[in-house]
């Protein structure tokens, strides 16, 4: 199209967009090609090679605004096989949330592959799925793309080159092997950063928490926030550290939960304390409670007793009080030094029954063999086997056959998907998804034929991850071989 | 198999549908047949009266059944037929060692229940089985008489249906010269209404196929940002007077019929010796779904031509009632298979048919096309409208590229080698993921202002974008 062709259409459709005849105004090649017809077959005509012209003659422009993405990072994994796609999409339709597709996730990295991006990303603010997708979290959350994460050592000197989540696991890394030296950066650098970024890196004090950090996180006893300050409580809590002091007055909240708890002495030769939660009067009590309980330190409250924190959880009458069990559990988990957290998983897994389930509250500190003992005595026990859903941070891939079959796992398994009960088929259908994530590939493949043969349709998607569990193990073999 | 003809005489809803299944229990009809008996199921692929074959899976078991037509009738013909097949003919399915994945997807949606077995019911007797076989044996030898009056009724409606669609177009003619006086930004705002009402018009005087076309023209402006509204009218209306004096100029052509009034059926097109037959390795590159003002829903799939040099494109269409619901899919994007297919006649053969099925193909990368340096990546467009200026859908294969966003956040496609020249829009929004990614080639419809994304080839593989 020349130029006064293209001059002739921008005046023909200024004028058709308000309405009126055009012919004059037209091009005389295109005039003599609208001819000597009706005015309305000429308006046809023109408007027939403007709709050419417009398509097959003009091309859009790009706008000067364009951005590009940097390209998207390649992982240190390979990519899951083109083959096992299907199974792992879905897999991920059937976690209906986040956490549950980031266990997909994580099953899938532990059997050494990633996703293809167009199935899974993570959100910039991921901080669950596992590290090897640090350099696409960190691409989600640039903008500009102009930092590039360097590989060399975390330091004060490269601190902004870092993007936040490989700054994080960097730090968290550095934390297991060097301790003083990550406090020392985070020290550093925690005050500049606003409140937010500041909780997420003391946050990460906990990993190699030891006495030497005590000084540093009494510091952030005068931090702006207040999310930190209580975060900082609770990781000196955790070294023994006392959080208040103990002048017993009535503003102490230590002193206050206290009362809401009944001491007394049990056994006929050696009298020792036992500590049961006092009976409660209204709604508001119960309120309460549960506020002091949130705001406590385990420490403080031991100390109202003269006790030590061990001494304290030894003594707790679990099974008393539903309610305060579950108080208590959490205070453990939040506040708890490392030897009353493992005191108290390991005394009421030993125990076994319905207290153990307290111990899901811990599961975010205890170490891997301690939550994989729990997570086998849910299963032996088999009288609250959806618990086992709740249970976090577990590794993926480990459950044996074995600890599914010695207790009564299987049989409760196989009787709720052959009943009738919708209920129970549902609570069937997450408690194998769970276990999806947590078995072996072996134990997958057995566990989808023992529920097919007690009736469930072979394609359910609830087994979804256990098919995708079982064939992952397939592809190794055959890779292997 | 536990089907005996009892059963299946019980099952069926009305002798028609019995009668009609037994045309279907012929083996051609059935490209795939295969049992899995140890999920107790059966299923097939019947290549029905649509563009894609129907998929039909039965359950031995307790007769739970699932079928893609858009029959109303439960179990459709297809169903009973499979069920036909199964009882008097059952060395015809091949065992399968696992069932296929839309299977699958029918066995995880299902409610299990566990209906009665089929009894003869009060109204079975009016059904019969024997009686569907006997119809389908003994075709009525019609008389070369009644032969010549029923083609003589045939000319008599096909010359009343072309004046009527001659005296459709002069409306519509007539209707494109007010819009034009009126002013196209009027048009633009009251776009839905005024084309509702020609658009009934036409199908009253038998332009069905253009009256569909012009009642989607509202949604075609409503997804375009305000300025490029009016071109977008120009465009539309442009192609409607070329479509119109196309078809005053050869109304017989098949092509132009097809646009204006109605399709050929499939009998038809496979039996044209003009049509072009292509037998290849296809890919199923992307489907498109849209509702339509009309109650029906278009489902196109199109296909990429894996054996050929040069981008060659296939599109399967075919239209259902919205009322159906929605329909499962014949092929998922990125199945490949070995097919010969029969395209309709056109200027630009796009629409076909899957004539016979061969098998299925390996999955891979998609063949080398050589991208000519700096190629309008838009000619493929200009080809096709140089033929027939009326297509508004125009499949692409465009060379290495990106994808980028402006700061309104509509996305673009740019090719490699081009930062500062043509870049096309993309219609709808774009997965953020995909703005990190190289694309090698990129197959995607361009409408005249906007790409819809099928698929692409990447460092990561094929990229499913439809």
């Amino acid at each position: 199209m020349n130029e006064t062709e293209q001059t002739g259409l921008a005046t023909m459709r200024d004028c058709w967009i308000t309405g009126g005849a055009t012919f004059d105004l037209a091009p005389t090649a295109w005039k003599t090609i609208a001819g000597s017809t009706s005015p309305d077959e000429q308006e046809r005509r023109l408007l027939a090679i403007a709709a050419q012209a417009l398509d097959v003659a003009l091309r859009p422009a790009a706008p000067k605004t364009l951005k590009r993405r940097p390209p998207l990072p390649r992982l240190a994994l390979p990519m899951l096989p083109e083959r096992l796609r299907p199974l792992l999409r879905a897999a991920l339709k059937h976690a209906v949330d986040a956490r549950r597709k980031t266990r997909v996730v994580t099953l899938v990295a532990s059997r050494g592959f990633v996703l293809h991006p167009m199935d899974w990303m993570p959100v910039a603010s991921d901080q669950n799925s596992p590290d090897v997708y640090a350099p696409w979290i960190d691409w989600q959350a640039s903008v500009d793309g102009e930092r590039h994460a360097p590989q060399e050592k975390l330091t004060a000197e490269n601190w902004d080159e870092f993007y936040p989540a490989a700054r994080r696991i960097a730090l968290a890394d550095m934390r297991r092997s060097e301790p003083a030296s990550a406090r020392l950066l985070v020290e550093a650098k925690a005050s500049g950063e606003p409140a937010e970024v500041r909780l997420a890196l003391i946050e990460l004090m906990r990993f190699g928490l030891n006495p030497e950090d005590a000084p540093f996180l009494k510091s952030l006893s005068a931090d702006r926030s207040g999310k930190v300050r209580e975060l900082a409580g609770r990781l000196l809590a955790r070294l023994g550290e006392h959080g208040r002091s103990n002048d017993g007055g009535p503003d102490d909240p230590a002193a206050e939960l206290a009362a809401f708890i009944s001491e007394g002495k049990s056994g006929f030769i050696r009298r020792r304390s036992i500590y049961t939660p006092a009976k409660l009067k209204s709604p508001a009590q119960e309120k309460r409670r549960a506020e002091l309980f949130e705001t406590c330190n385990l420490v403080d409250l031991a100390a109202r007793f003269s006790a030590t924190e061990p001494e304290f959880i030894g003594a707790w009458q679990f099974g008393a009080d539903n309610n305060a069990d579950i108080l208590i559990a959490r205070m453990v988990a939040a506040s708890g030094s490392d030897v009353a957290v493992t005191h108290m998983a390991d005394a009421l897994v030993a125990d076994g029954d319905k207290p153990a389930l307290f111990v899901l509250h811990l599961t975010p500190r205890l170490d891997s063999r301690r939550k994989r003992a729990l997570v086998r005595l849910i299963l032996k026990q088999a009288n609250y086997l959806n618990a086992i859903n709740l249970a976090e941070g577990i590794d993926a891939g480990w459950l044996e056959w074995n600890d599914l079959s010695n207790g009564s796992a299987l049989a409760a398994l196989r009787s709720a998907v052959a009943g009738n009960d919708d209920a129970m088929r549902r609570g069937a259908d997450d408690i194998l998804e769970t276990i999806g994530f947590l078995a072996t590939a072996t134990t997958a493949a057995k566990l989808i034929d023992e529920v097919v043969a007690a009736g469930m349709p072979p394609a359910a998607p609830s087994l979804s991850v256990l098919r995708l569990n079982a064939a992952l193990a397939e592809h190794q073999s055959r890779t292997d071989t | 198999m536990e089907f005996d003809l009892k059963t299946i005489e019980a099952l069926a809803p009305d002798q028609a549908s019995l009668s009609a299944a037994s045309k279907l229990t012929k083996r051609s009809n059935w490209p795939r047949l295969e049992k899995n008996e140890r999920q107790a199921l059966i299923w097939g692929e019947c290549q029905g009266s649509g563009s894609n074959p129907y998929r039909v899976v039965v359950d031995t078991g307790d007769h739970g059944y699932k079928c893609t037509c858009p029959s109303r009738k439960f179990p459709c013909k297809h169903t009973l037929a499979l069920m036909w097949i199964a009882a008097t003919a059952p060395a015809s399915f091949a065992a399968a060692e696992s069932s296929p994945e839309w299977v699958n997807d029918w066995l995880g949606r299902r409610r299990k229940t566990t209906p009665p077995p089929a009894q003869p019911t009060a109204g079975a007797a009016a059904k019969s089985i024997d009686e569907a076989a006997r119809t389908d044996e003994s075709a009525a030898v019609e008389d070369v008489a009644a032969v010549e009056r029923r083609e003589a009724a045939q000319r008599k409606r096909a010359e009343d249906t072309r004046q009527a669609v001659s005296a459709a177009l002069d409306e519509l003619d007539q209707w494109i010269a007010d819009q034009l006086r009126l002013g196209l930004s009027g048009f633009v705002d009251g776009s839905s209404d005024r084309c509702r009402r020609i658009a009934a018009r036409l199908v009253d005087m038998k332009a069905t196929a253009l009256a569909g076309r012009i009642d989607e023209i509202p949604s075609r402006l409503m997804a375009l940002r305000g300025e490029e509204k009016p071109d977008a009218a120009i465009r539309e209306l442009g192609k409607l007077v070329l479509l119109a004096k196309a078809w005053r100029a050869a109304p017989d052509d098949p092509e132009l019929k097809r646009l204006v009034s109605t399709s050929e059926t499939r009998e038809q097109v496979l039996a044209n010796p003009d049509a072009k037959q292509v037998e290849s390795f296809w890919e199923v590159l992307g489907e498109k779904i849209e509702s339509r003002r009309d109650g029906l829903v278009s489902h196109s799939t199109w296909l990429l031509d894996l054996k050929s040099a040069t981008p060659q494109f296939a599109v399967l269409l075919d239209y259902f009632p919205a009322s159906a619901g929605r329909r499962s899919n014949a092929f998922a994007p990125g199945d490949r298979f070995d097919a010969r297919l029969v395209f309709y006649p056109s200027r630009k053969p796009l629409r076909a048919l899957v004539a016979e099925r061969m098998g299925e193909v390996m999955s891979g990368a998609w063949p080398d096309f050589s991208f000519g340096a700096a190629k309008d990546p838009l000619a493929t467009h200009a080809s096709y409208q140089d033929a027939a200026p009326w297509i508004t859908d125009c499949p692409l294969m465009l060379p290495p590229g990106a994808i980028l966003v402006d700061d309104r956040g509509t996305g673009w496609w740019q090719a490699a080698d081009d930062p500062q020249g043509i870049a096309l829009p993309i219609a709808g929004a774009v997965n953020q993921t995909l703005l990190g990614l190289d694309l090698a080639a990129t197959a995607a419809l361009w409408n005249g202002a906007r790409l819809e994304l099928l698929a692409a080839q990447s460092g990561f593989g094929r990229l499913d974008l439809s």
